[in-house]
């Protein structure tokens, strides 16, 4: 199976198990949604690992792109909104102010985790300074 | 930097295709590094230039204009 094939294939996957979930929970029948998530799940494992995959060196260059620009908008975002939502919610609304909370510990989290992968993956490549 | 990559292709008779099979790329790297929109790297353009069997220099054009770097 080809890349081209395995696209497709997940596309009709998705769509066949996102109205089996719809239809669980219009019918009240959440047994029903997570064993189609479940399956969709194991099926598209055991049609991946059929397929060979080319992710060449440009795919990855864009994801690596992708990844840093949505690092680059996301944390700022929700700073910034955890901020506002602090600051507006502390005298009226207390969920607000928990969200703001919640959005606070995320960014924090995501700094953190940027700084682990940046600590390791400067090592990885090289980054340590070895006089000589 | 500019590159010969299509000139060479078509010399050799080969298809976008049948370059990137070659090379172990998909068809759209090829089209990228043929309109110049990605940079390959050392690895690819030394398959590349081994591929049509010339120096890297002779496929590889650098211009000094870093507009389309990586």
């Amino acid at each position: 199976m080809t890349l081209k094939k395995y696209n497709q294939t997940r596309i009709i996957v998705a769509l066949f198990v996102s109205s089996l979930v719809s239809m669980g929970v219009t019918l009240k029948l959440p047994l029903l949604s997570g064993i189609a998530v479940v399956t969709g799940i194991l099926f598209l494992s055991a049609v991946r690992s059929q397929t060979k995959i080319i992710i060449d060196e440009r795919e990855k260059t864009v994801r690596e792109k992708a990844a840093q620009l949505t690092y680059a908008v996301f944390t700022p975002t929700i700073g910034l909104g955890s901020f506002f939502l602090i600051m507006f919610g502390q005298q009226k609304t207390p969920y607000i102010f928990a969200l703001g909370q919640v959005l606070a510990y995320l960014t924090l989290f995501m700094i953190a985790i940027y700084s682990v992968s940046v600590f390791f993956l400067n090592k990885r490549f090289g980054g340590e300074s070895h006089e000589e | 930097m500019r590159n010969k990559v299509k000139q060479f292709r078509v010399r050799q008779d080969l298809t976008q295709e049948q370059l990137a099979d070659a090379l172990g790329v998909s068809r759209q790297t090829i089209i990228a590094i043929e309109s110049n929109k990605y940079l390959p790297s050392l690895g690819l353009v030394f398959k590349i230039a081994r591929q049509f069997d010339l120096p890297i220099e002779d496929i590889f054009i650098y211009d000094g204009d870093n507009s389309h770097d990586n």
